[in-house]
């Protein structure tokens, strides 16, 4: 998301005269014969807070898998503390002071918070016997810590992600690390808890941590670190301290090239984005009342014309998502109706909605998105095998070519159309998935968060395929918790608890969104 | 051995663009490119030959017609199994049912053969009893939601139980000559029918598998069932049809087995769906779905057979049999599913990386 931009003073936190905690020097690695880091050199202070930008496939997770101790270097030294480390597995690394906090949280959802933060090392009173008493007083200490209060006995699973990523943080520490390493921690947060994640940060850095901290969003990083090195194919291509330099240098040095013009550009200079529809025409597509699942999605309605790009913004889990999956057939409605084209449609399955022209690119790619061994071309087919195939048998030559016509019009970097989805990029995959509905010559396109875990360059292209897609009459409804994804809709619904709480048009959203976050909640 | 084979060998760099066009498809050579992506990845058929010339080294009798035929004719219905197998097994299911299927299909037409029904007739009655046991099967593990694993093994119990209580004596002796000549003794075109049986089973199969709609989709709900959900696939019906086939199959395989013993019985096909198992497991399938193909698994099939045939002619005795057995699963599996190859040659790499300054 995109914050009002803060304040110069709170980001100039040098530290001039703290000593090197982490060194990296000429650090590469090559799987199967392809390199993935060519060799990585840099830096980080004691206590300072360092960003890892890049785009996907720069190198940063295998970076991220080498400094946990996941993998082992082909060659290069890492220096903690002046001393040369080497870490041949990830309890090596978590020894010598280095813990990493995953985008995908790494916890025991059944277990308590407390036993969940002494996961391997249960405080004993005696040989034997765990001493609950000690490690529940000792699990609140390391809590308040990260400035958190929570019920220590209750398992994990009953709190927010915010607060899990807090127990995550609390284990770490309890753990006495010396770096922390944090990959996209805010991806999955809702903007209040992204502040109060930003303050326990730094006040960890105040306390001698030293944190290294990857993410796509510049903001974030500008607002948050002292630091950035910028990983290009397996290289640090430049290191930029945060308080000289401005987001658009570091996207510069991430693509390598000058973004000047693009929709990131404007972004980052906090104009507002070019729409993405050509605009409504008069006729109604869809029209909704009183749609509801319960728990999650609640007496929501609205009419959506022909050509609209629709936005469904809120905070992640405010039923966006879910109310995406319940116009096209993903999910079942409890209550209230679905009209298409003036009829009335139930919807009550994918293939109902499929049927009639809908197509979903679910938010979860690897989970709901793609069949990972199939090839490309399998999986653009997937939805329209009737269309490729006579008498059940698939006519492989039209599924190739059409196949082939997708990978260049929407510009896939694949080896073949037979390349297996789960080898390629994010960008790559979620084309393949828009690829499927263009296939099946979808009507309206349902995008949950479509840009989710794609690199700069890939978003640029998503959304000048929805452009494209809309421009030849096509609808879309975009379901985002991206400020600045909603704001390149025709009209935007704001969610929040499943109930629609407000409704802007294009024109009504202030370049910075504040208009639209002010109704967040 | 053989990966997905609906897909290249696994790229992980951004590889130059699309590959140059494909030649014109005239009939001949879409023929010839039809079997050559029909063909498992070569691997596994250089086991099975490398397995093949030790038979031939340590027995004299190995590379006989007459052995050949016995270890064709004890694999074929393990291999019809297999097939059966393989479909359910893609779909990231088991069937653990296929053996007792196997029983109470040579019970139930040895039953109806006594009472003097016509084979086809009685030929017609087991599959489709076989058939509708794989479909209660589909129905516990679609409609009632009842993983795989559970839901069969009950159906494994609850037919073994319904075949004793029908067999109600110890054995029923099968006469009808017409039904052994088909399944057992005959001919065709000078291959002997249960080797016709098999081979044609499995080249439908592979058929299927590979381009048909329901193949493919077959594919999809092992590899991502909510993708292929949300793709409109029809995952309930297809899962419904791969258990009624691997009950079909598994009635197949029994009436070979019948016609051979010239018997119906309860007590025939123990365990042989973990033989069922172990073979598409061995032939590069993975339990998780979505992988392998069936010519594999009946290759798969034979690697085992002919490792038993072997070691049966050297004269091991069976309880070690059933180790070596044991170890040739655990190898086999060790180097194709679980990337055994690479892991062994990093080690070595490795290895040598380690040693290297010493040498200096």
């Amino acid at each position: 998301m995109t914050l009002p931009a803060p304040g110069q003073a709170e980001q100039v936190r040098r530290i001039p005269d703290a000593p090197d905690e982490l060194r990296l020097d000429g650090i590469t690695k090559s799987y199967l014969g392809v390199q993935a880091l060519k060799g990585v050199s840099f830096t980080v202070k004691r206590g300072s807070i360092h960003a890892l930008a890049g785009q996907n496939g720069a190198g940063k997770s295998t970076l991220v898998k080498i400094l946990s101790g996941a993998e082992t270097p082909d060659g290069g030294e890492i220096h903690l503390g002046g001393q040369r480390v080497r870490f041949r597995e990830p309890t090596d690394a978590q020894h010598a002071g280095i813990h990493t906090i995953y985008q995908e949280l790494s916890l025991v959802p059944s277990l308590s918070v407390a036993e969940n933060i002494f996961l391997g090392q249960l405080p004993k009173a005696g040989r034997t016997v765990v001493d609950w008493r000690q490690m529940q007083v000792e699990a609140r200490e390391a809590l308040a810590r990260v400035g958190f209060d929570l019920d220590v006995r209750r398992p994990v699973a009953s709190f927010s992600v915010a607060e899990q990523q807090a127990v995550e943080l609390a284990k770490a520490l309890h753990k006495d690390a010396r770096v922390l390493l944090l990959d996209e921690p805010t991806s999955t947060l809702p903007q209040p808890d992204v502040e109060k994640l930003f303050t326990v940060l730094r006040s960890l850095a105040e306390q001698g941590v030293t944190l290294l901290y990857i993410s796509h969003r510049m903001d974030e990083l500008y607002s948050l670190c002292d630091s950035v090195t910028v990983l290009r194919d397996g290289r640090n291509t430049a290191d930029l301290a945060t308080a000289d330099t401005k987001p658009s240098d570091v996207v510069t040095a991430m693509v390598g090239k000058s973004l000047e013009g693009s929709i990131a550009d404007a972004a980052l200079r906090g104009e507002r984005s070019p729409r993405l529809g050509a605009g409504p025409s008069d006729e109604v597509l869809m029209s909704v009342s009183g749609l509801s699942e319960e728990g999650f999605v609640d007496d929501v309605s609205f009419e959506l014309r022909r050509g609209e790009v629709l936005g469904i913004s809120g905070l992640i889990g405010s039923g966006q998502s879910e109310l995406a999956g319940l116009l096209a057939g993903a999910r079942r409605k409890t209550a209230g109706r679905i009209r298409l084209a003036g009829r009335d449609v139930s919807l009550a399955a994918p293939r109902d909605a499929i049927r009639r022209g809908i197509g979903l690119l679910p938010q979860d790619r690897k989970a709901q998105g793609f069949i990972p061994e199939m090839g490309v071309a399998g999986n653009i087919t997937l939805a329209s095998l009737p269309m490729f195939s006579r008498l059940s048998i698939i006519d492989g030559a039209k599924e190739r070519r059409v196949a082939t016509e997708m990978v260049a019009r929407l510009g896939m970097k694949v080896s073949s159309v037979n390349q297996p989805m789960k080898t390629l990029s994010g960008g790559t995959q979620q084309k393949g998935i828009l690829a499927r509905w263009l296939a099946r010559s979808s009507q309206l396109l349902i995008c949950d968060e479509p840009t989710r875990g794609v690199d700069v360059g890939a978003k640029e292209d998503m959304y000048e395929l929805l452009r494209e897609f809309a421009r030849g009459g096509g609808t879309v409804i975009i379901s985002s918790s991206e400020i600045t994804e909603a704001m390149m809709c025709d009209r935007v619904l704001v969610l929040a608890r499943g109930r629609v709480v407000a409704e802007f048009d294009h024109d009504e959203i202030d370049p910075s969104g504040a208009t639209l976050v002010s109704r967040f909640a | 051995m053989t990966n997905n084979s609906l897909a290249d060998p696994v790229t992980t760099a951004p590889a130059p663009k699309h590959r140059p066009p494909q030649p014109p498809a005239n009939g001949g050579s879409r023929l010839g490119a039809a079997v050559r992506r029909l063909l498992p990845k070569s691997y596994l058929i250089l086991v099975l030959i490398a397995i093949v010339i030790v038979g031939y080294y340590v027995s004299e009798d190995f590379l006989t017609v007459r052995n050949a035929e016995n270890v064709i004719a004890a694999a074929s219905i393990v291999a019809v199994l297999a097939v059966g197998q393989f479909f359910v097994i893609l779909t990231g299911g088991i069937d653990l049912s296929v053996g007792s299927t196997m029983a109470m299909s040579t019970v139930i037409v040895a039953l109806t053969l006594q009472t003097g029904m016509d084979a086809g007739l009685s030929v017609a009655l087991t599959l489709g009893s076989c058939a509708v046991a794989g479909f209660i099967n589909g129905m516990l593990v679609v409609w009632l939601r009842i993983p795989p694993f559970i839901a069969t093994l009950a159906m494994m119990s609850a037919i073994k139980g319904f075949s004793y209580i029908i067999q109600s004596t110890s054995l029923i002796q099968i006469l009808n000559t017409s039904f052994i000549d088909a399944f057992s003794r005959g001919t065709t075109l000078g291959i002997r029918n249960p080797v016709l049986i098999f081979l044609v089973v499995m080249i439908v199969a592979a058929l299927v598998a590979k381009f048909s709609t329901f193949g493919r989709s077959l594919y999809a709900i092992g590899g991502n069932p909510e993708a292929a959900r949300l793709s409109g696939l029809p995952v309930a019906r297809n899962l419904l049809i791969t258990y009624t086939l691997s009950g079909l199959l598994a009635g197949l395989a029994g009436l070979i087995a019948a016609a051979q013993l010239q018997q119906g019985s309860s007590l025939i096909g123990v365990g042989y769906e973990l033989d069922a198992i172990a073979a598409v497991v061995v032939g590069g399938a993975s339990l998780m779905g979505g992988k392998g193909d069936p010519i594999s698994a009946v290759i798969g099939v034979f690697v085992l057979a002919t490792i038993i045939n072997i070691m049966n002619l050297v004269g091991i005795s069976s309880e070690p049999q059933l180790v070596i057995k044991g170890a040739v699963i655990v190898i086999a599996v060790f180097l194709s599913s679980a990337g055994g190859v690479q892991r062994i040659s990093a080690f070595f790499q490795k290895f040598g990386r380690r040693r290297a300054p010493a040498l200096r």
